[in-house]
Protein backbone atom coordinates (compact mmCIF):
# COMPACT_ATOMS: atom_id res chain seq x y z
CA UNK A 1 0.00 0.00 0.00
CA UNK A 2 2.78 2.52 1.04
CA UNK A 3 4.24 2.35 -2.56
CA UNK A 4 1.22 2.49 -4.65
CA UNK A 5 1.32 5.78 -5.79
CA UNK A 6 4.52 5.63 -6.96
CA UNK A 7 3.61 2.21 -8.94
CA UNK A 8 0.51 4.29 -10.45
CA UNK A 9 3.10 6.56 -11.50
CA UNK A 10 5.18 4.10 -12.97
CA UNK A 11 2.03 2.26 -14.70
CA UNK A 12 0.46 5.89 -15.86
CA UNK A 13 4.12 6.41 -17.57
CA UNK A 14 4.46 2.75 -18.76
CA UNK A 15 0.76 2.82 -20.90
CA UNK A 16 1.61 6.08 -22.25
CA UNK A 17 4.89 5.05 -23.81
CA UNK A 18 2.65 1.42 -25.14
CA UNK A 19 0.55 4.46 -26.67
CA UNK A 20 3.16 6.33 -28.29
CA UNK A 21 4.46 3.52 -29.78
CA UNK A 22 1.59 1.85 -31.15
CA UNK A 23 -0.38 5.21 -32.18
CA UNK A 24 -1.72 5.14 -35.65
CA UNK A 25 -2.61 9.23 -35.35
CA UNK A 26 -0.88 12.15 -33.93
CA UNK A 27 -3.45 13.50 -32.29
CA UNK A 28 -3.81 10.26 -29.76
CA UNK A 29 0.17 10.23 -29.72
CA UNK A 30 -0.07 13.58 -28.15
CA UNK A 31 -3.32 12.47 -25.43
CA UNK A 32 -0.03 9.78 -24.69
CA UNK A 33 1.99 11.93 -24.15
CA UNK A 34 -0.38 13.94 -21.85
CA UNK A 35 -1.04 11.07 -19.54
CA UNK A 36 3.11 10.36 -19.82
CA UNK A 37 3.08 14.07 -18.22
CA UNK A 38 0.06 13.07 -15.70
CA UNK A 39 2.38 10.32 -14.70
CA UNK A 40 5.01 13.05 -13.19
CA UNK A 41 2.38 14.77 -11.69
CA UNK A 42 1.04 11.68 -9.59
CA UNK A 43 5.18 10.93 -8.48
CA UNK A 44 5.66 14.42 -7.89
CA UNK A 45 2.49 14.53 -5.39
CA UNK A 46 2.90 11.45 -3.88
CA UNK A 47 6.80 12.03 -3.37
CA UNK A 48 5.78 15.58 -1.41
CA UNK A 49 2.60 14.19 0.71
CA UNK A 50 2.31 13.26 4.58
CA UNK A 51 -0.38 11.67 6.26
CA UNK A 52 -2.61 14.04 8.74
CA UNK A 53 -0.37 17.53 6.81
CA UNK A 54 -2.63 20.50 5.80
CA UNK A 55 -2.02 22.40 2.20
CA UNK A 56 1.04 24.69 2.64
CA UNK A 57 -1.25 27.70 2.95
CA UNK A 58 -1.40 28.93 6.63
CA UNK A 59 -3.90 31.17 6.12
CA UNK A 60 -6.52 29.05 8.40
CA UNK A 61 -4.14 26.85 10.01
CA UNK A 62 -0.96 29.01 12.06
CA UNK A 63 2.28 28.21 10.20
CA UNK A 64 3.90 25.68 12.13
CA UNK A 65 1.18 23.14 11.12
CA UNK A 66 2.46 20.44 9.35
CA UNK A 67 2.30 20.55 6.38
CA UNK A 68 3.19 18.83 2.80
CA UNK A 69 5.80 19.31 0.74
CA UNK A 70 5.05 22.77 -0.83
CA UNK A 71 8.08 22.05 -3.34
CA UNK A 72 6.21 19.30 -4.97
CA UNK A 73 3.51 21.29 -5.55
CA UNK A 74 4.97 24.34 -7.06
CA UNK A 75 6.38 22.26 -9.47
CA UNK A 76 3.67 20.76 -10.57
CA UNK A 77 2.14 23.89 -11.10
CA UNK A 78 4.46 24.69 -13.35
CA UNK A 79 4.67 21.70 -15.14
CA UNK A 80 0.55 21.65 -16.16
CA UNK A 81 1.20 25.36 -17.47
CA UNK A 82 4.15 24.39 -19.57
CA UNK A 83 2.45 21.16 -20.80
CA UNK A 84 -1.12 22.96 -21.65
CA UNK A 85 1.37 24.86 -24.34
CA UNK A 86 3.78 22.38 -25.32
CA UNK A 87 0.26 20.45 -25.87
CA UNK A 88 -0.87 23.28 -27.67
CA UNK A 89 2.11 23.34 -29.98
CA UNK A 90 2.10 19.76 -30.70
CA UNK A 91 -1.40 20.00 -32.03
CA UNK A 92 -0.06 22.98 -34.56
CA UNK A 93 2.69 20.76 -35.56
CA UNK A 94 0.12 18.21 -36.03
CA UNK A 95 -2.32 20.07 -38.13
CA UNK A 96 1.02 21.56 -40.49
CA UNK A 97 2.04 17.60 -40.65
CA UNK A 98 -1.84 16.92 -41.91
CA UNK A 99 -1.57 20.06 -44.39
CA UNK A 100 1.72 18.96 -45.69
CA UNK A 101 1.06 15.37 -46.08
CA UNK A 102 -2.11 14.84 -45.90
CA UNK A 103 -2.82 12.13 -42.95
CA UNK A 104 -2.29 11.84 -39.40
CA UNK A 105 -1.42 8.25 -39.53
CA UNK A 106 2.67 8.41 -38.65
CA UNK A 107 2.89 5.15 -40.72
CA UNK A 108 1.73 6.60 -43.89
CA UNK A 109 3.68 9.98 -43.52
CA UNK A 110 6.83 10.28 -45.15
CA UNK A 111 9.82 12.20 -44.75
CA UNK A 112 9.74 15.48 -46.45
CA UNK A 113 12.29 16.29 -48.86
CA UNK A 114 14.17 19.22 -49.28
CA UNK A 115 12.97 21.77 -52.07
CA UNK A 116 9.87 19.42 -53.08
CA UNK A 117 6.22 17.79 -52.01
CA UNK A 118 6.13 14.58 -50.55
CA UNK A 119 4.63 11.83 -52.35
CA UNK A 120 1.18 12.66 -52.09
CA UNK A 121 -0.44 9.83 -54.55
CA UNK A 122 0.69 7.61 -51.59
CA UNK A 123 0.28 9.24 -48.77
CA UNK A 124 -3.43 10.14 -49.49
CA UNK A 125 -4.96 7.07 -50.93
CA UNK A 126 -6.88 5.79 -48.23
CA UNK A 127 -8.00 8.93 -47.06
CA UNK A 128 -11.37 9.44 -47.54
CA UNK A 129 -13.10 12.13 -45.55
CA UNK A 130 -10.88 14.97 -46.67
CA UNK A 131 -12.81 18.00 -48.18
CA UNK A 132 -10.08 20.47 -49.46
CA UNK A 133 -8.47 19.98 -52.48
CA UNK B 1 10.32 0.04 -38.60
CA UNK B 2 6.82 -2.13 -38.15
CA UNK B 3 4.72 -1.80 -35.64
CA UNK B 4 5.52 -5.46 -34.25
CA UNK B 5 8.76 -4.75 -33.57
CA UNK B 6 8.38 -1.40 -32.52
CA UNK B 7 6.35 -3.09 -29.63
CA UNK B 8 8.68 -5.70 -29.06
CA UNK B 9 11.67 -3.22 -28.95
CA UNK B 10 9.45 -1.58 -26.24
CA UNK B 11 8.83 -4.52 -24.13
CA UNK B 12 12.28 -5.52 -24.06
CA UNK B 13 13.29 -1.78 -22.69
CA UNK B 14 10.35 -2.06 -20.55
CA UNK B 15 11.74 -5.59 -19.20
CA UNK B 16 15.58 -3.75 -19.07
CA UNK B 17 14.25 -0.93 -16.69
CA UNK B 18 12.01 -2.72 -14.72
CA UNK B 19 14.70 -3.78 -12.31
CA UNK B 20 15.85 -0.35 -12.17
CA UNK B 21 12.64 1.25 -11.79
CA UNK B 22 11.62 -1.77 -8.99
CA UNK B 23 14.72 -0.74 -6.95
CA UNK B 24 14.23 3.29 -6.88
CA UNK B 25 10.46 2.29 -5.97
CA UNK B 26 11.64 -0.01 -2.93
CA UNK B 27 14.21 2.93 -2.11
CA UNK B 28 11.83 5.52 -1.86
CA UNK B 29 10.59 6.48 1.45
CA UNK B 30 7.00 4.62 1.94
CA UNK B 31 4.07 7.14 0.82
CA UNK B 32 3.01 9.53 3.71
CA UNK B 33 5.65 9.04 5.71
CA UNK B 34 8.02 11.91 5.79
CA UNK B 35 8.62 14.68 3.28
CA UNK B 36 11.94 16.17 1.93
CA UNK B 37 14.21 18.55 4.21
CA UNK B 38 14.06 21.61 2.03
CA UNK B 39 9.93 21.97 1.97
CA UNK B 40 10.35 21.34 5.74
CA UNK B 41 12.52 23.89 5.80
CA UNK B 42 10.74 26.18 3.51
CA UNK B 43 7.39 25.51 5.15
CA UNK B 44 8.86 26.83 8.77
CA UNK B 45 11.03 29.74 7.62
CA UNK B 46 9.28 31.34 4.41
CA UNK B 47 5.93 32.67 6.52
CA UNK B 48 8.19 35.02 8.79
CA UNK B 49 11.07 35.93 6.39
CA UNK B 50 8.16 36.65 3.53
CA UNK B 51 5.09 37.03 5.21
CA UNK B 52 3.40 35.10 2.87
CA UNK B 53 0.78 32.23 3.60
CA UNK B 54 0.84 30.61 0.57
CA UNK B 55 3.85 28.14 0.57
CA UNK B 56 3.63 27.25 -3.28
CA UNK B 57 3.64 31.10 -4.50
CA UNK B 58 6.55 31.74 -2.20
CA UNK B 59 8.63 29.18 -3.95
CA UNK B 60 7.49 30.22 -7.69
CA UNK B 61 7.66 34.16 -6.88
CA UNK B 62 10.59 34.28 -4.55
CA UNK B 63 12.79 31.43 -3.56
CA UNK B 64 12.99 29.64 -6.43
CA UNK B 65 11.98 32.74 -8.80
CA UNK B 66 14.56 32.46 -11.44
CA UNK B 67 13.25 28.88 -12.15
CA UNK B 68 9.41 30.67 -12.86
CA UNK B 69 11.50 33.05 -15.27
CA UNK B 70 12.67 30.32 -17.21
CA UNK B 71 9.32 28.80 -17.37
CA UNK B 72 7.62 32.33 -18.25
CA UNK B 73 9.75 31.98 -21.13
CA UNK B 74 9.41 28.82 -22.06
CA UNK B 75 5.79 29.59 -22.17
CA UNK B 76 6.29 32.59 -24.43
CA UNK B 77 8.39 30.82 -26.94
CA UNK B 78 6.00 27.61 -26.91
CA UNK B 79 2.74 29.78 -27.72
CA UNK B 80 4.89 32.09 -30.17
CA UNK B 81 6.30 29.02 -31.83
CA UNK B 82 2.17 28.02 -32.00
CA UNK B 83 1.57 31.53 -33.35
CA UNK B 84 4.25 31.09 -36.39
CA UNK B 85 3.23 27.79 -37.33
CA UNK B 86 -0.50 29.06 -37.64
CA UNK B 87 -0.57 32.07 -38.82
CA UNK B 88 -0.71 31.29 -42.29
CA UNK B 89 -2.24 33.23 -44.78
CA UNK B 90 -5.70 33.83 -42.22
CA UNK B 91 -6.52 38.06 -42.29
CA UNK B 92 -7.60 39.90 -39.57
CA UNK B 93 -11.07 40.07 -40.36
CA UNK B 94 -14.01 39.33 -37.37
CA UNK B 95 -16.37 37.76 -39.64
CA UNK B 96 -18.35 34.61 -38.45
CA UNK B 97 -16.66 32.39 -40.70
CA UNK B 98 -14.38 30.30 -38.58
CA UNK B 99 -15.40 27.69 -36.47
CA UNK B 100 -17.88 26.65 -39.28
CA UNK B 101 -17.64 23.55 -41.24
CA UNK B 102 -19.31 24.05 -44.91
CA UNK B 103 -21.97 21.86 -45.61
CA UNK B 104 -22.77 21.62 -41.77
CA UNK B 105 -26.16 23.01 -40.37
CA UNK B 106 -25.99 26.12 -39.05
CA UNK B 107 -28.46 25.91 -35.45
CA UNK B 108 -28.58 29.37 -34.07
CA UNK B 109 -27.66 29.90 -30.53
CA UNK B 110 -30.22 29.27 -27.75
CA UNK B 111 -31.45 32.61 -25.70
CA UNK B 112 -30.45 30.41 -22.63
CA UNK B 113 -26.67 29.70 -23.71
CA UNK B 114 -26.13 33.77 -24.23
CA UNK B 115 -27.71 34.71 -21.00
CA UNK B 116 -25.97 32.09 -19.34
CA UNK B 117 -22.81 33.18 -20.86
CA UNK B 118 -23.14 36.70 -20.21
CA UNK B 119 -23.88 36.01 -16.39
CA UNK B 120 -21.07 33.62 -15.94
CA UNK B 121 -18.23 35.43 -18.13
CA UNK B 122 -18.03 38.49 -15.76
CA UNK B 123 -18.34 36.59 -12.70
CA UNK B 124 -15.44 34.04 -13.90
CA UNK B 125 -13.42 37.14 -14.92
CA UNK B 126 -13.79 38.50 -11.27
CA UNK B 127 -13.15 35.07 -9.97
CA UNK B 128 -10.06 34.98 -12.14
CA UNK B 129 -8.78 38.31 -10.69
CA UNK B 130 -9.43 37.11 -7.33
CA UNK B 131 -7.18 34.31 -7.60
CA UNK B 132 -4.99 36.19 -9.21
CA UNK B 133 -4.28 39.05 -6.56
CA UNK B 134 -4.75 36.80 -3.72
CA UNK B 135 -1.58 34.70 -4.90
CA UNK B 136 0.10 34.98 -1.73
CA UNK B 137 -2.50 34.70 0.87
CA UNK B 138 -4.98 31.95 -0.29
CA UNK B 139 -4.57 29.18 -3.05
CA UNK B 140 -4.12 30.38 -6.57
CA UNK B 141 -1.63 32.66 -8.27
CA UNK B 142 -0.53 34.26 -11.36
CA UNK B 143 -0.78 30.81 -13.34
CA UNK B 144 -3.98 29.48 -12.18
CA UNK B 145 -6.09 33.09 -12.40
CA UNK B 146 -4.81 33.58 -16.13
CA UNK B 147 -6.01 30.31 -17.03
CA UNK B 148 -9.56 31.32 -15.20
CA UNK B 149 -9.16 34.57 -17.08
CA UNK B 150 -8.26 33.28 -20.69
CA UNK B 151 -11.54 31.07 -20.01
CA UNK B 152 -13.74 33.96 -18.96
CA UNK B 153 -12.96 35.07 -22.99
CA UNK B 154 -13.77 32.25 -24.15
CA UNK B 155 -17.63 32.34 -22.99
CA UNK B 156 -17.53 35.41 -24.57
CA UNK B 157 -17.10 33.69 -27.94
CA UNK B 158 -19.59 31.07 -26.43
CA UNK B 159 -22.20 34.23 -25.84
CA UNK B 160 -21.71 36.05 -28.46
CA UNK B 161 -20.17 34.11 -31.12
CA UNK B 162 -17.21 34.83 -33.22
CA UNK B 163 -17.57 37.77 -34.61
CA UNK B 164 -18.34 39.64 -31.44
CA UNK B 165 -15.31 37.40 -29.67
CA UNK B 166 -13.43 39.09 -32.37
CA UNK B 167 -14.37 42.90 -31.72
CA UNK B 168 -13.78 41.83 -27.92
CA UNK B 169 -10.52 40.53 -28.33
CA UNK B 170 -7.91 41.92 -29.97
CA UNK B 171 -5.31 40.13 -31.10
CA UNK B 172 -2.37 42.72 -30.93
CA UNK B 173 -3.57 43.13 -27.21
CA UNK B 174 -3.01 39.80 -26.58
CA UNK B 175 0.61 40.25 -27.64
CA UNK B 176 0.57 43.16 -25.29
CA UNK B 177 -0.40 41.42 -22.70
CA UNK B 178 2.04 38.31 -23.68
CA UNK B 179 4.99 40.07 -24.05
CA UNK B 180 4.53 42.46 -21.26
CA UNK B 181 4.04 40.17 -19.14
CA UNK B 182 6.97 38.41 -19.76
CA UNK B 183 8.79 41.67 -19.87
CA UNK B 184 7.37 43.00 -15.98
CA UNK B 185 8.69 39.87 -14.56
CA UNK B 186 12.33 40.08 -16.07
CA UNK B 187 12.33 43.78 -15.23
CA UNK B 188 11.00 42.54 -11.73
CA UNK B 189 14.67 40.46 -11.43
CA UNK B 190 16.56 43.23 -12.82
CA UNK B 191 14.75 46.31 -10.85
CA UNK B 192 16.64 45.29 -7.51
CA UNK B 193 20.31 45.11 -9.33
CA UNK B 194 19.70 48.13 -9.94
CA UNK B 195 19.60 49.33 -5.73
CA UNK B 196 22.65 47.24 -5.68
CA UNK B 197 20.65 44.36 -4.67
CA UNK B 198 20.77 40.89 -6.22
CA UNK B 199 18.78 39.23 -9.46
CA UNK B 200 15.21 39.32 -7.72
CA UNK B 201 16.46 40.10 -4.75
CA UNK B 202 13.21 41.26 -2.79
CA UNK B 203 13.28 44.38 -1.79
CA UNK B 204 9.89 45.86 -1.59
CA UNK B 205 8.15 45.85 1.88
CA UNK B 206 6.74 42.68 2.69
CA UNK B 207 3.66 44.02 3.95
CA UNK B 208 1.32 42.60 6.46
CA UNK B 209 1.09 38.39 7.22
CA UNK B 210 -2.53 37.52 5.74
CA UNK B 211 -2.94 40.68 4.18
CA UNK B 212 -3.26 41.32 0.12
CA UNK B 213 0.03 43.31 0.21
CA UNK B 214 2.03 41.25 1.43
CA UNK B 215 4.92 39.16 -0.61
CA UNK B 216 6.74 42.45 -1.30
CA UNK B 217 7.99 41.77 -5.00
CA UNK B 218 5.98 38.89 -5.74
CA UNK B 219 2.63 40.63 -6.16
CA UNK B 220 4.49 42.00 -9.32
CA UNK B 221 6.22 38.79 -10.39
CA UNK B 222 2.52 36.98 -9.93
CA UNK B 223 0.77 40.45 -11.92
CA UNK B 224 3.80 39.40 -14.42
CA UNK B 225 2.33 35.93 -14.89
CA UNK B 226 -1.13 36.52 -15.06
CA UNK B 227 -1.05 38.98 -17.78
CA UNK B 228 1.26 36.43 -19.72
CA UNK B 229 -0.58 33.25 -19.03
CA UNK B 230 -3.91 35.30 -20.10
CA UNK B 231 -2.35 36.86 -22.96
CA UNK B 232 -1.15 33.95 -23.90
CA UNK B 233 -3.97 31.19 -23.69
CA UNK B 234 -6.11 33.52 -25.15
CA UNK B 235 -4.01 33.78 -28.31
CA UNK B 236 -4.02 30.57 -28.53
CA UNK B 237 -7.64 30.11 -28.65
CA UNK B 238 -7.82 32.53 -31.22
CA UNK B 239 -5.34 30.89 -33.40
CA UNK B 240 -6.45 27.62 -33.09
CA UNK B 241 -10.31 29.41 -33.83
CA UNK B 242 -8.55 31.19 -37.21
CA UNK B 243 -7.25 28.12 -38.29
CA UNK B 244 -10.81 26.48 -38.86
CA UNK B 245 -11.72 29.56 -40.93
CA UNK B 246 -12.10 28.62 -44.45
CA UNK B 247 -10.02 31.10 -46.62
CA UNK B 248 -11.26 30.78 -50.09
CA UNK B 249 -14.79 30.90 -49.14
CA UNK B 250 -17.14 33.94 -49.80
CA UNK B 251 -19.00 35.68 -47.37
CA UNK B 252 -22.60 34.95 -47.05
CA UNK B 253 -24.78 36.84 -45.69
CA UNK B 254 -27.42 37.11 -42.93
CA UNK B 255 -25.50 33.77 -41.32
CA UNK B 256 -24.74 35.80 -38.18
CA UNK B 257 -27.20 34.41 -35.56
CA UNK B 258 -28.08 35.97 -32.14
Amino acid sequence: MSMLPYAVAAWLFGIGLYGIATSRNFIHLVGCLGICQSATYVLLLGLGYRWGSIAPIFYDHPPGTPAVDPVMQALVLTDIVVGATLTALLLVLTIQAYKRGGSLDPEILRPMRPGGQPDRGASRADDGERTAP
Amino acid sequence: MSPRLRVALLALSGLALLPGAAAVIAGLPPFGATIAQYGERINAIAPDARHVANMVSAINFDLRGLDTLGEEFMLLAAITGTVVLLRGHRGEGNSGRAMRRAGRALIPRSEAVVLACRIAGPLTAVFGLYVVVHATVTPGGGFQGGVILASATLLIYLGEGYAGWRDAVRSHWLDALEGGGALLFALCGLGPMLMGAAFMQNVLPLGTFRDLFSGGLMLIENLGVALAVTGGFTQLFLEFMEETRATDEPEEPGEESA
